[in-house]
């Protein structure tokens, strides 16, 4: 095996030009692959992200009032309680958050746009205020200074936002400047008020787009709610993969402790408004959702990167392929003498095909692993230089504004793995032609 | 419908037998405070005030609305109510300000709840000032703009911000008062940022014999108001019959707006 190893390598060797084409061809394809894996993790680290400050906890408990048949209020009464139900029932809890849900307008003097408005108290949200990160002025304001105004903080004052650079830049405005915040109440009328802008922060991607935090309080008063309702109890887990479970042991525990559960449905919230308006019960239920059913909207981009990615390098696999059965098959043209001979002193057809199934493997390793790493440590650096997506239509297939790419170890060795077992499949046609010679015939093979 | 009603102006204006006077002179921080000391003193009755009113809702996009209700207001101890009479529906629906609270009362799930000075009143573009007593000397200090001319009108427009820690819908807003008339034609409304939230027109101003007072008091016959969030919404709030007598002394109860829906 040793011996044909060697063979193998030195044969390889022997055909530099024809090696190094292959082998080019090859590194760069999983160069390819590698960096188009790492984009499409990095857009599902990006969603996993923002999705878990912004606008989800691990788990959430949600859910529906109805005073009338014909309601849907995203609502959940007696929000302490609940809390402490869940608080008490379930094991793995870093932390959870109360937020207000809400959806309206805001309007600055010159521009108004669309959000989604999370009522938060600040001062129990550690989890957030060390994840968001203060814009500079600079970034949302021409000439402004490099330096970040405004306290995240003051965001536990009545009547407060604060909101993103992206925003901010639309809006025309800066921390401390007035806003007009606007909803429409449960009872259908609009209501409105004016806040102060305490923070503007660093953009965090699609979703934060159209996100801004208000103080819980003010956004109560807006939407007329009393103290014990809100929007939903966000639940952190301190392993976050361990979400589907504990939903599902939260699912148990709220429902031994007389709370009325709706059927799960994978889908945010706000996409449930209709089904609940046709369904025939009052009261209260209570909805569970995980972070990835309330951004499964987003998944699109993750699906779509991945198909784009998958089928472009399956192209590229076979018209190397095609290289490789091409190229090795006037390889052992070349070498039918070379095989004769090594037949007409017992080397067995098995060995003949092996040794030219090695010399696939030691190409397609060799050049795998140096296109994957190559891949893996440009895909590291364009990371880590956090560079700026200019158009607004690639930032929102990349749910960023800056590229993220994400490589992992295990990307690297299924690259490598696959590659090879290509390349191995490829070389199976040529060697079995080979292997398939008989002795004389190929000895006094000419040309 | 805002260009008409900018016709009306100048139609009224052009038929009237006055001769059109001069540009009127700016107004010193002394005669602004006069004149908005003036035009709250002309609408306040200082005993009672009921009135028929009704409110026009158009939405675009939507039917049109009509309510009927009767404004109380008892002036003297700061105290509004507003009772939605018509449509069947709507019926014992009302307002009750108190001091400085706005409550609401829903008949239909028989609850009160606190309500903000943008209340929008019966889901109009109506608010409680709208049909409260004015304050405008109370709660605003005036800046002079400019002289200027409304249609034919000679006005002086005046900017009035909310002074510290009153409680008003909005803090900024802009009049345009008839220098010969003392009566607003035009009021427009901003939020913090200075984003214009309303326009309201006063084409009409009536005036009626206050026993109480001694005087006339003024009121506006009908304000039309625009909606400049939501373009296109525009609200018409028509006040008819309007009584200076005495109201019953238990009138101002949230007991008593329970009633009319039992």
């Amino acid at each position: 095996m040793k011996r044909l190893f060697i063979i193998a390598f030195r044969n390889l060797l022997q055909a530099k030009q024809r090696t190094l084409m292959l082998s080019l061809a090859l590194s760069i394809v999983a160069l390819l692959l590698i960096i188009l894996l790492a984009l499409s993790q990095g857009v599902a680290n990006t969603m996993r992200k923002s999705a878990t400050i912004l606008v989800s906890g691990h788990i959430n408990v949600a859910g529906f009032y109805k005073a009338k048949v014909d309601d849907s209020f995203p609502l959940v009464t007696n929000v302490k309680q609940i809390e402490q139900t869940v608080l008490n029932g379930l094991d793995g809890i870093d932390y959870t958050v109360i937020r207000q849900r809400g959806w309206g307008k805001i309007i600055s003097a010159n521009n108004r746009i669309q959000v989604s408005i999370h009522g938060v108290e600040i001062e129990k949200e550690p989890g957030l205020k060390s994840r968001l990160r203060m814009a500079l002025q600079s970034e949302y304001k021409e000439g402004g200074q490099n330096k970040a105004l405004g306290d995240i903080n003051q965001l536990q004052e009545l009547d407060t936002v604060a909101i993103f650079a992206g925003q901010a830049k639309k809006l025309e405005v800066d921390v401390g400047d007035p806003l007009t915040l606007t909803t429409e109440t449960l009872a259908g009328r609009v209501n409105t008020k004016d806040v102060r802008i305490v923070a503007i922060l660093k953009d965090m991607g699609f979703l934060s787009n159209w996100t801004i935090f208000s103080d819980t309080r003010g956004l109560k008063e807006l939407y007329q709610l009393n103290e014990d309702t809100s929007g939903a109890i966000q639940v952190y887990l301190k392993d976050p993969d361990q979400a589907e479970q504990a939903m599902a042991t939260l699912r148990t525990v709220l429902s031994d402790a007389g709370h009325d559960l709706m059927e799960h449905n994978p889908n945010p919230f706000w996409q449930k408004f209709q089904i609940v308006q046709g369904e025939n019960w009052t009261g209260q239920k209570l909805d569970l959702t995980t972070w990835d059913n309330e951004v499964s909207f987003l998944k699109w981009a993750v699906t779509g990167l991945d198909a784009v990615s998958l089928s472009l390098v399956g192209i590229l696999l076979v018209i190397i392929a095609i290289g490789i059965i091409n190229t090795m098959l006037i390889s052992v043209r070349e070498r039918t003498r070379e095989i004769g001979s090594l037949r007409a002193i017992g080397m067995h057809r098995r060995q003949v095909l092996l040794m030219f199934v090695l010399e696939a493997l030691i190409l397609g390793v060799v050049a795998t692993t140096v296109g994957a790493c190559t891949g893996a440590a440009l895909a590291s650096l364009v990371d880590s230089a956090q560079i700026k997506i200019p158009s607004a239509a690639v930032q929102a297939i990349l749910l960023s504004d800056t590229l993220n790419l994400t490589v992992t170890p295990s990307q690297i060795l299924k690259t490598i793995a696959l590659f090879t077992f290509f390349s191995i499949g490829a070389s199976l046609i040529p060697a079995s032609r080979a292997a398939r010679m008989e002795p004389v015939k190929a000895i006094h093979h000419v040309g | 419908m805002r260009y008409f009603v900018m016709l009306i102006f100048a139609a009224l204006a052009h038929f009237t037998p006055t001769p059109i006077a001069a540009a009127p002179e700016k107004l010193s921080s002394s005669e602004m405070q006069e004149l908005l000391t003036t035009i709250d003193e002309r609408q306040r009755n200082g005993g009672d005030y009921k009135a028929l009113a009704f409110i026009e809702q158009k939405e675009r996009g939507k039917t049109d609305l009509l309510y009927e209700t009767v404004i109380f207001r008892r002036d003297e101890d700061d105290k509004l109510m507003i009772l939605f009479t018509k449509p069947k529906a709507e019926s014992g629906k009302g307002y009750l300000r108190l001091k400085k609270n706005l409550f609401m009362y829903d008949p239909t799930v028989g609850k009160w709840e606190r309500r903000t000075e943008r209340e929008r009143i019966g889901g109009t573009s109506s608010q409680r000032a709208d049909f409260d007593e004015s304050r405008l000397a109370l709660e605003y200090e005036p800046e002079y703009v400019a002289a200027e001319k409304l249609g034919r009108f000679q006005v002086h427009h005046l900017k009035l911000r909310a002074k510290p820690g009153v409680d008003v819908a909005y803090p900024v807003i802009e009049l345009w008062v008839d220098a010969n008339t003392k009566n607003i034609l035009k009021q427009q409304e901003r939020a913090l940022s200075g984003k214009l939230m309303r326009t309201a027109y006063y084409p009409k101003w009536n005036r009626t014999f206050s026993p109480s007072k001694k005087a006339f008091i003024y009121f506006p016959k009908e304000i039309r108001i625009y909606d400049e969030l939501e373009k296109g919404n525009q609200t018409l709030i028509a006040f008819r019959k309007v009584d200076l007598n005495s109201l019953p002394r238990n009138i101002f109860t949230k007991a008593w707006l329970e009633s009319k829906s039992r």
